[in-house]
C-alpha cells in the first residue's frame, strides 16, 4: 500500500510506503527533514501531521509529549502512515522552486548523437502539452527489464523547449543501463519515463553572481539552466568551469563558445585533467576545483555556487569553495549517484543538504 | 489568506528583537565578554537556531517530562524497587554519578546562564538560556532520583561538598572550572562541543543501560528525559562550530586550540567512566573499548572529515587516546582498589566471571599486564595483606588524576608517563603530552589549580591523619574500603533474609539511616 504525503510549506509531494517511516521515505526522495539519533529518543525530526494519520510507532514518550500527539505532532523518524498525509516540516520554503507535478511520460527518440567517446546525448520527443520541468531538474527513465530501478537523467536542453528533451548520457563502466542506452537504444524507440523530480535549480532571487562548476556528463543540467538564463537576458555575472579528461571528452565547446563571445557577463572555462602535454592545448590544466580557485584567487565568499556531476568532483568542489569562505547556504548541487555511490562513506551531521 | 510563514521565519519574528540596541552603554560594555577571546563575530543574524522552540513550549514540554519521571520516581520508591537490583554492587556507578557528575550538571547551568547574558546575538541566548535550564533541571532530577537509593545505601548524601573537595572529585570539577573561568565562547567550545558532542554518548551509555541491565527503571527514565534534552544541546555544540568557523577565517586556528584542550580535557575525566563502565557493572553491555571505538574513532572521524573542508583536523592526541582504550580502564581502577579506604564508594577485586569477560573484550593486554595484578591483590587479600596504598598520589596539574597512566604510544606501557615544565622557577608536573601542552599553552592559570593532595600536605584538609581528612571531606567510615564486609553489603544481605547479625529489614535500615 503505498500513501502520498504533501509536505509543508515547500509543496513537495512524496511517496510512503505502508510500514515505511516519513523520514526513511522524505530522505529517499532527496528531501531533507532535520533528524538526529533516526529512532525516536531525541525530537530532532518532529513534524505536525495536519491532514492524515500516522500510527508514532517507537517514539519515547519524553521526545514525543502526550500533549504534543494531541496537537497533532510526529516524530518522522519513527511514524509510518495510515492515510494520505500532509505534514508541516522544518524546511525552507524556496522562492524560486517551481513545484511540476511528477507524470509518466512516453518519449521517441528523434536523434542520438555521439558527443564524446563516453557520451551520447539522446533527444526525446514528447507528444501533446509536452513536459513542463524547471532548469536542473531531472528524469527517472525506465529502461526495458530495468523498469524497478529507473536511471536519473537530467535534462539538457532549455525548459522552453517543451516538446523535446535532451539527455546526456556517460556510460559507466558495468553499469547495465547506461550500456543499454549507448549500445541498444535506436532512433524511433519508444521508450517511457516519469519526472520531473530535483532540488537542483537557480536561485533566480538571489543577486548574486553565480558560479557552475560541473563535470563529465554533469554539463546536462547547468546547460540547460544558463541557456535559460540567456534567453530571459541574464545580466549577473556567470562563470561556468567544466571538466573533462581530454579534448576529446570536451564537448558542447563552441556553444558555450559562442555564448561568451555573445555575452561580456559570461565566462567560459574549459579545464582538462590528463590531456597530453604536447596537444597544443592552450586552455586551463587540472580539476575542476583547482581551475575554480586559480580563477577565483581561492576567493568565493559573495557568490552563489552550482556543481553539478560525479560525487568525488562535487566533493572536491564543496571543500574549495568552503576554504574559499563560500558555505553551505550559498552552494547547490546535484550529485551523479549510481548504485556503487552506496558504499560512499558515512555522513556526518555537520551538513544538511551537502 | 496570508501564506503561512515557514517554521524558521515564524520561530524568528518570536525570538528576534529581544536584543534591543542600547543606548546609554555601548554595546561593547552590554556585552563586555564578547570580544576578549580574540573570536570574530561579524554578522549573529547568521546564527541558525539549532532548534526552534518558544519559552513557552518549553516549560509545556518541561513540566510534562518532569511529570512522567516523577511517577516512575514514586513508584520505584513505593514499590521498594531497589530490592530488585540484579546486585547491590552497581549502586556505586550511581554513587559515582551523584558525586562526579551531578555537580557538573550544575556547574553547566551556571555556565550557560552566563553565556545567556553574555552573547550578543538573540538566537544564541535564548539556547543558551534554555540549556542553563536543563541543566539545572538535570541536577535535581538526578538527586531526586538517587535520593532513594540515599536511604538504603552509604556515600551518597553530601555530593556537593564532597564535589569541592575529595581528591578523585576534583577530576571533574577541575574541568568545568577551567572551562566555567575561560571567555564564553571556549565555555561553548568545551562543554557543547568537545564534552556534549563528542563525548556525552561515552558518559551516558553506560551508565543508562547499566541501570537498564539492573532493572533501575528510576535512573532509565531519567536518562531518557535528559536523552531528549541532550539532542538540543549537541546540535548546539555542532551549529556554534560551524558558525565560528564560518564568521571569520581568524576564529579557525583559536577553535583547533580549544578542540584540542577540551578534547583532552574531558577525555581525562572520562577516565574514571571505563573503570565504572568495565568494573562496576555487574554485567556490562560493551567494553570501555568498544564504545569509545562507536562513539568516538567512528562518529568523530565522519564529522572530523566534513570539518577539515574549514582547516579543522582531529583533536590532538585523539590517537593516544585510542591507544590507551586498551589499558585505561584496568590502570584506573587499580589504582581505585589502592585508594578505597578514601573513598566515598565500594571497589572490589574483579571475580573470575568478570575477568574471563575482561580478557575475551581485551585480548591485547588483560591477561598479559592486568590479570596477574588482580590475582596478586587477591592472594595478599587472602592472607589478611590486603594491599593498599598508604601514601598520596602524585597528581597531574593539569587534569588532577592520579599519575597513573603510562607511555602506551611509545609502546612501554608498564612506563608511568610523567611530564614536566618550569614556570616561573617551579616545576610542575603533567600525566602526559595531551596535559603539558595545556599547562605550557597557559601555566598562569594551572598554576592556580587547586590540586588535592598538595592541599592536604599544606595543611587545608582538616588534618594530616586520613580520618581527620575524610572527615573533613564528609565522609563517614563505613562509605568506603572494599564492598565484602561493608555496611552496604550486610544491609542488602539483610534486605534479601540473608541474616547476617545486622539490620534485619529494609525499613528499619532506612530508619537507622535517617536517624545516624
Ligand atoms: C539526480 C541524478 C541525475 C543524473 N543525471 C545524469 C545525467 O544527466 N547524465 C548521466 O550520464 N548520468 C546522470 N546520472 C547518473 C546516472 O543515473 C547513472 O550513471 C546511471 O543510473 C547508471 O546506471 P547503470 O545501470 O549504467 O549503472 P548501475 O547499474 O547503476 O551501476 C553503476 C556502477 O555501480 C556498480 N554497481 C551496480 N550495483 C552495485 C551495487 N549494488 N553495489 C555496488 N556497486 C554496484 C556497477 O558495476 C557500475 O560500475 C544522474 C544521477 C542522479 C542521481
Ligand atoms: S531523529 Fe531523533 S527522534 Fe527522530
Ligand atoms: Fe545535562
Ligand atoms: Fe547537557
Ligand atoms: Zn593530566
Amino acid at each position: 500500500m503505498t500513501y502520498e504525503i504533501t509536505i509543508d510549506p515547500t509543496g513537495d509531494t512524496i511517496e510512503v510506503e505502508a510500514g515505511q517511516t516519513l523520514l526513511d521515505a522524505a530522505l529517499r526522495a532527496g528531501i531533507y527533514l532535520p533528524h538526529a539519533c533516526g529512532h525516536g529518543l531525541c525530537g530532532s525530526c518532529k513534524v505536525t501531521v495536519l491532514e492524515g494519520e500516522v500510527l508514532h510507532g517507537d517514539a519515547s514518550p519524553f521526545a514525543l509529549m502526550d500533549i504534543e500527539r494531541e496537537e497533532g505532532k510526529c516524530l518522522a523518524c519513527c511514524a509510518t502512515p495510515l492515510s494520505d498525509l500532509t505534514i508541516e516540516a522544518d524546511v525552507e520554503e524556496e522562492p524560486d522552486a517551481h513545484n511540476h507535478p511528477v507524470r509518466d511520460f512516453v518519449g521517441v527518440v528523434s536523434k542520438i548523437d555521439t558527443l564524446t567517446p563516453r557520451i551520447k546525448s539522446i533527444f526525446l520527443a514528447i507528444e501533446h502539452d509536452g513536459i513542463d520541468f524547471q532548469a536542473g531538474h531531472y528524469i527517472n527513465l525506465l529502461i526495458p527489464g530495468m523498469e524497478d530501478t529507473p536511471r536519473a537523467f537530467s535534462i539538457a536542453s532549455p525548459p522552453s523547449e517543451r516538446n523535446l528533451i535532451e539527455l546526456n548520457v556517460a556510460l559507466v563502466d558495468g553499469g547495465k543501463g547506461t550500456t543499454w542506452l549507448h549500445n541498444e537504444l535506436k532512433i524511433g524507440d519508444e521508450i517511457r519515463f516519469s519526472g520531473p523530480y530535483g532540488r537542483f535549480f537557480v536561485r533566480e532571487s538571489a543577486p548574486e553572481p553565480m558560479i557552475f562548476l560541473a563535470g563529465g556528463s554533469g554539463l546536462s543540467s547547468p546547460k540547460s539552466m544558463i541557456l535559460e538564463l540567456f534567453e530571459h537576458g541574464e545580466t549577473r555575472s556567470i562563470t561556468f568551469i567544466y571538466g573533462a579528461r581530454n579534448q576529446a571528452e570536451l564537448y558542447y565547446r563552441e556553444l558555450f563558445e559562442e555564448l561568451a563571445a555573445e555575452h561580456p557577463n559570461f565566462t567560459y572555462l574549459p579545464v582538462l585533467s590528463s590531456e597530453p602535454a604536447d596537444s597544443g592545448w592552450e586552455g586551463l590544466r587540472g580539476f575542476v576545483h583547482e581551475a575554480a580557485r586559480e580563477h577565483f584567487g581561492g576567493k568565493f565568499a559573495g557568490h552563489k555556487a552550482y556543481m553539478c556531476g560525479p560525487p568525488p568532483m562535487i566533493d572536491a568542489c564543496i571543500t574549495t569553495l568552503i576554504q574559499g569562505r563560500l558555505f553551505e547556504r550559498d552552494m547547490y548541487m546535484e550529485n551523479f549517484y549510481t548504485q556503487a555511490s552506496k558504499d560512499a562513506a558515512p555522513k556526518s551531521p555537520l551538513f544538511k543538504s551537502i | 489568506m496570508a501564506k503561512k510563514l515557514n517554521m524558521r521565519k515564524r520561530y524568528e519574528l518570536l525570538t528576534r528583537g529581544l536584543g534591543w540596541e542600547p543606548t546609554y552603554q555601548s554595546k561593547e560594555k552590554v556585552f563586555s565578554n564578547e570580544s576578549y577571546e580574540g573570536i570574530k563575530i561579524t554578522d549573529w543574524s547568521k546564527w541558525e537556531d539549532p532548534f526552534r522552540l518558544t519559552i513557552d513550549a518549553y516549560w509545556k514540554y518541561q513540566a510534562e517530562k518532569d511529570k512522567k519521571l516523577y511517577a516512575v520516581m514514586d513508584s520505584f520508591a513505593q514499590n521498594n524497587a531497589h530490592l530488585n537490583l540484579a546486585d547491590a554492587t552497581y549502586v556505586n556507578a550511581l554513587k559515582l554519578f551523584i558525586q562526579g557528575v551531578t555537580p557538573l550538571e550544575y556547574q553547566a547551568h551556571r555556565g550557560f546562564a552566563r553565556l545567556a547574558r553574555q552573547f550578543s546575538g538573540e538566537g544564541a541566548q535564548i539556547a543558551c538560556q534554555m540549556q542553563s535550564l536543563d541543566e539545572l533541571r538535570h541536577t535535581q532530577t538526578q538527586i531526586h532520583t538517587i535520593s532513594h537509593y540515599n536511604k538504603h545505601f552509604n556515600g551518597m548524601h553530601d555530593p556537593f561538598h564532597m564535589h569541592d573537595r575529595v581528591w578523585y572529585l576534583s577530576v571533574p570539577k577541575s574541568y568545568f572550572d577551567d572551562a566555567k573561568s575561560a571567555g564564553p565562547f571556549e565555555f561553548i567550545t568545551s562543554v557543547s562541543f568537545a564534552f556534549e558532542y563528542l563525548l556525552t554518548n561515552l558518559l551516558f551509555v553506560p551508565f543508562m543501560s547499566g541501570a537498564a541491565f539492573n532493572g533501575d527503571m528510576a535512573t532509565v527514565t531519567f536518562g531518557f528525559s535528559a536523552q531528549s534534552d541532550e539532542s538540543r544541546h549537541m546540535t548546539l555544540g555542532l551549529e556554534l562550530i560551524k558558525f565560528l568557523l564560518e564568521q571569520h577565517e581568524d576564529n579557525i586556528p583559536i577553535v583547533q586550540g580549544w578542540i584540542d584542550k577540551h578534547f583532552w580535557r574531558a577525555y581525562r575525566v572520562l577516565a574514571l567512566v571505563s573503570a565504572m563502565q568495565d568494573y562496576m557493572l555487574p554485567e556490562s553491555p560493551m567494553s570501555w573499548k568498544e564504545a569509545w571505538e562507536i562513539y568516538f574513532v567512528e562518529n568523530a572521524g565522519a564529522l572530523f572529515n566534513d570539518l577539515a573542508r574549514y582547516g579543522l583536523r582531529m583533536p590532538k592526541y585523539h590517537e593516544q587516546a585510542t591507544a590507551e582504550a586498551e589499558h585505561l580502564s584496568h590502570q584506573v581502577w587499580g589504582t581505585l582498589y589502592n585508594y578505597a579506604h578514601a573513598a566515598s564508594m565500594h571497589f572490589w577485586l574483579p571475580d573470575e566471571k568478570k575477568m574471563d569477560w575482561l580478557s575475551e573484550k581485551y585480548p591485547n593486554t588483560f591477561d598479559k599486564y592486568y590479570r596477574p595484578r588482580y590475582e596478586m591483590w587477591a592472594q595478599m587479600a587472602k592472607e589478611g595483606k590486603r594491599f593498599q596504598n598508604g601514601g598520596l598520589p602524585q597528581l597531574c596539574q593539569v587534569c588532577q588524576v592520579p599519575m597513573l597512566f603510562t607511555e602506551v604510544s611509545k609502546d612501554d606501557p608498564m612506563q608511568i608517563s610523567y611530564r614536566s615544565s618550569e614556570f616561573n622557577g617551579e616545576k610542575f608536573h603533567t600525566c602526559s603530552d595531551g596535559c603539558k601542552d595545556i599547562f605550557d599553552h597557559e601555566p598562569e592559570k594551572y598554576v592556580h589549580a587547586w590540586l588535592p593532595v598538595h592541599q592536604i600536605f599544606q595543611g587545608n584538609c582538616g588534618g594530616a591523619a586520613i580520618p581527620d581528612i575524610l572527615n573533613w571531606y564528609h565522609f563517614k567510615p563505613e562509605d568506603g574500603g572494599d564492598y565484602a564486609g561493608s555496611a552496604d553489603e550486610t544491609r542488602w544481605k539483610a534486605m534479601h533474609g540473608e541474616t547476617t547479625g545486622a539490620a534485619s529489614s529494609d525499613t528499619e535500615s532506612a530508619e537507622e539511616k535517617a536517624a545516624a
